[in-house]
């Protein structure tokens, strides 16, 4: 596999810069991480994060609302923000000579954002998050599993109790002082990384982002990272039932287990892709081809590092199926492979196509430069995006059988099961 | 602070040279050698899509396509998807209205094995009775489900109202219930028969490979695949009515689901280009005149849109966007309002370029990735486009103006005759909608 390049740099005010040059096609990845996400926010304050990061295009000194976008798309580019438990991510991607526009977009509204807020634009904004949260929540079947699920494995209080998209209740009370402590407090070159990806001459790059960046303050105080502590495992079976407009049964089973980074996540990580990824996984074959219990299977991990991360699986009943029996059908193949342990023919497969994935992913300069940051903003270790697969390949049965039966153990298990609202009542 | 920098100056970028040729027995062979990548990607087109099909058996071109993956007279189920995927390949397969599509992306060295698996599947599948069964009730179910998501429901119900009666593009191109419901696998064996064949087929291969190997590799697996099919269906499609409100409730809705929309183009509209240009100022960007007046100023909704869905006859325009329960109306009236402006006035020289400069400077950044070449190559087959389409792409854009864009929302955008179709909660919204005037108003009840 072609090994990503990377070059790092340390500013004098704290921003990490993470440089990987690729100038095969006319393009560059401007991507900027923050080490703030809702897992900073506050009781009462639900949701901030995320709606903090729409105020991030509304403009700052030198840019008007709008203009962000508009900038950068006359230019050719793409754009976009995400926030998520650990963090927030801002991200573009463009011609390569427009690459300086990017950096002074991003550097601006780092170094002065505030000047250009306004309660218009927050109002507006709140309206369009509560929107975003009406799309993919509130209006969707199924909508709420994630926001449920979180709530049931990590314990009231915990900083991944709540879910990234918050309350309409914390929503409402959002505040233009709230905007302005926010960024004082998390947004500042000491708590970023920033990553280029693609066609650019290095120096040039370098120069820009110290002409940029260089002169902005770091924040002397920084607070310390929330405490995520929590067990290791629930420590007991949990179990709630959902009755929704669903016109079919669905099971979605959480575990806590070790963080992303750890051995014993990459193991987990081999054994979601054994249990559900292809057609020839073990719950595909099983519950959707031969036994015809469920209309679909999914089975994934969370890359998340604070205290626990989760092992989670989702199954579609078929009409006619019990819960009782898809239950069932699902824990024994769960229980097979922790038991019996993966063949070799499983462990070549989820190898080999994950090696495609990632280089599949590779491709975009985009997705590298997200991947550099990530790793850099979690880790302190970019490198680590030239071993993701080596550190598949490292993964033997034995760590497969007994990282599953560390943690998929009855009583570190939540149970959400939705049914439809017709039935239920 | 320091000032707006300006751009440097641009590096040339040209869509990469592929070659075409037709085997003796008709198949189209696409190359394109993209010798500083790892991965390749395989498409393999036939024409077996939904217009391919007649409508009494509507849904058995998809179910053909998926059934595919399931097997070969040779491997089961089970032995082929173990076979594909411990050499790293996922085979997909799948159709549309105007053609299917069997492929994989795989690494390069993969390419000799993954061909040999894929001309298998698609030269000797073994189209299994439980096989045919199972996928039939997963669509069945998969029915169910989208009448469920409030998203989906207003696509489907779109189709089913915009397009007259006897139109087929009123429908998804996965069929009906009450089709699929009576297909059985002997359709499927024999659609198979009569529409996979070299003569409608083209394979698409782009990524890490050299030509003559991927060519040798395609005359071994593909070079006496026998047979000669039928084409498409034509038809003309004809719209349903003229202005009109279509409500399907569906209670408990915290939002209201909105489609604004009428017939549009086809795939060889002469006013592709102007057309194009136009749907992306009015909603294909962010910083379009849609998405800014209703999430940007109003705050009524998290995106939107509108866009053409250009097929190899007329397929629809639709605006749209998700806004909450209670500004249901004003938001109907803002969207059709946004129609109206667009063909008063011919927009603004700046406005113009903004979008115009977006379509023309993104055009690399969707051909980064083996599959997206791959894809770029398909119109090229599948509607005979002229080989050098992307070479004057940026071209073609770049000389829309204000006059063509206005002209062709004059004569693509007709407000007048839009259907108005809302998904959401009818005890809220009946009232409002009736005294809104907004047109006739029908509500379909929830099922």
């Amino acid at each position: 596999m072609a090994q990503v390049p990377i070059q790092r740099h340390l500013l004098d005010n704290g921003l990490r810069v993470v440089l990987s040059r690729d100038p095969r096609a006319p393009l560059v990845a401007v991507n900027l991480w923050y080490d703030v996400g809702s897992k900073h926010e506050k009781a009462g304050k639900t949701g901030f994060a995320h709606l903090f990061e729409h105020m991030m295009f509304q403009g700052s000194a030198n840019v008007e609302k709008g203009q962000h976008f508009s900038l950068v798309q006359a230019a050719g580019g793409t754009l976009n923000a995400s926030t998520w438990l650990d963090r927030t991510n801002y991200f573009e991607t463009l011609p390569g000579h427009e690459l300086e526009l990017a950096l002074w977009l991003e550097a601006d509204r780092m170094a002065s954002l505030l000047p250009a807020m306004t309660q218009e634009k927050l109002d507006n904004q709140r309206d369009v998050v509560k929107n975003e949260r009406r799309w993919s929540v509130d209006n969707q079947p199924y909508g709420s599993w994630d926001e449920k699920m979180q709530a049931l494995v990590y314990p009231v209080g915990h900083p991944y109790h709540h879910s990234t998209i918050g309350s309409m209740e914390d929503l409402s009370a959002a505040s233009l002082e709230d905007v302005q402590d926010f960024f004082a407090t998390w947004y500042a070159p000491n708590n970023a990384v920033l990553t280029v990806a693609g066609d650019f001459e290095t120096d040039e790059a370098l120069a820009m982002i110290e002409r940029h960046f260089g002169p902005i303050p770091a924040n002397a105080s920084l607070p310390a990272p929330p405490d995520m502590t929590v067990d290791a495992l629930l420590g007991e079976e949990v179990r709630e039932t959902v009755a929704d407009q669903v016109p079919l049964p669905r099971i979605y089973l959480a575990h806590r287990i070790p963080v992303f980074g750890t051995d014993a996540f990459d193991a987990l990580d081999v054994a979601a892709d054994i249990l559900g990824a292809g057609r020839a996984s073990r719950l595909y074959a099983s519950l959707v081809r031969e036994q015809q219990v469920a209309q679909d299977a999914s089975v994934f991990v969370f890359p998340i590092v604070g205290g626990a991360s989760m092992f989670a699986l989702w199954v579609t009943a078929r009409p006619g199926v019990s819960i009782e029996t898809l239950e069932a059908a699902t824990l024994a193949e769960l229980d097979r492979l922790a038991s019996k342990g993966p063949s070799d023919a499983d462990l070549e497969r989820v190898n080999n196509l994950h090696a495609a994935h990632v280089a599949g992913m590779l491709e975009r300069i985009s997705e590298r430069a997200d991947r550099l940051s990530m790793y850099t903003c979690l880790f302190d270790q970019p490198e680590r995006i030239n071993e993701e697969t080596s550190r598949w390949t490292a993964v033997d049965a034995a760590r497969v059988t007994d990282a599953l039966r560390a943690s998929l153990r009855p009583e570190n298990r939540v149970t959400l099961t939705y049914v439809p609202a017709e039935a239920a009542s | 602070m320091i000032t707006r920098p300006v751009a440097g100056a641009p590096r040339p970028y040209r869509f990469p040279d592929f070659d075409h040729q037709r085997l003796d027995n008709g198949l189209g062979v696409w190359l394109v050698p993209l010798p500083d990548r790892e991965l390749v990607s395989i498409h393999l087109l036939t024409d077996a899509g939904a217009a391919s099909e007649d409508e009494e058996h509507a849904g058995i071109a998809a179910l053909t396509a998926q059934l595919l993956v399931t097997g070969t007279e040779r491997l089961d189920a089970s032995a082929f998807a173990e076979t594909t995927e411990r050499l790293g390949i996922e085979v997909g397969s799948e159709s549309s209205w105007d053609s299917a599509r069997a492929g994989f992306t795989a690494l390069g060295s993969k390419l000799d094995d993954g061909l040999a698996l894929l001309a298998e599947m698609l030269r000797t599948p073994r189209l299994d009775p439980g096989e045919f069964d199972r996928l039939k009730s997963e669509r069945l179910n998969d029915i169910l489900q989208a009448r469920a998501d409030p998203g989906r429901l207003a696509d489907e119900s779109f189709l089913r109202e915009v397009f007259a009666d006897d139109v087929p593009y009123g429908r998804v191109s996965a069929g009906r219930p009450e089709t699929v419901e009576a297909l059985t696998v002997e359709y499927a064996r024999a659609f198979h028969a009569t529409h996979y064949a070299p003569n409608v087929a083209d394979i698409i291969i782009a990524g890490a490979i050299t030509p003559d190997d991927a060519r040798a590799a395609i005359e071994r697996h593909l070079g006496d695949w026998e047979g000669t099919a039928p084409t498409h269906r034509t038809f003309e499609p004809v719209q349903r009515g003229g202005r009109r409100v279509v409500l399907i409730d569906r209670p408990g809705s915290v939002q209201s689901e909105l489609r604004v929309g009428h017939l549009g183009i086809n795939r060889h509209d002469p006013r592709y280009f102007p057309a194009m240009v136009m749907a992306a100022l009015l909603g294909g960007v962010f910083g379009s005149r849609l998405n800014l007046r209703l999430r940007e100023e109003l705050g009524y909704t998290y995106g939107a849109r509108s866009s053409f869905d250009p097929r190899r006859a007329t397929g629809p325009f639709i605006a749209s966007a998700a806004v909450q329960t209670e500004v249901t109306v004003d938001a109907i009236r803002e969207l059709i309002g946004q129609l109206e402006r667009i063909r008063e006035r011919q927009p603004e020289e700046p406005e113009l370029a903004e979008v115009r400069d977006f379509l023309v400077g993104v055009f690399p950044l969707r051909f980064e990735t083996t599959s997206g070449i791959a894809s770029a190559i398909e119109p090229l087959a599948v509607y005979d486009q002229r080989h050098d389409w992307w070479q004057r792409y940026r071209a073609n854009l770049e000389t829309v103006g204000a006059s063509d864009v206005h002209r062709a929302a004059r004569e693509l955008v007709r407000p007048d005759e839009a259907l108005i179709l809302v998904v959401g909660d009818a005890s809220a919204l009946r009232a409002d909608l009736e005294a809104a005037g907004l047109g006739p108003l029908e509500v379909v009840p929830a099922t």
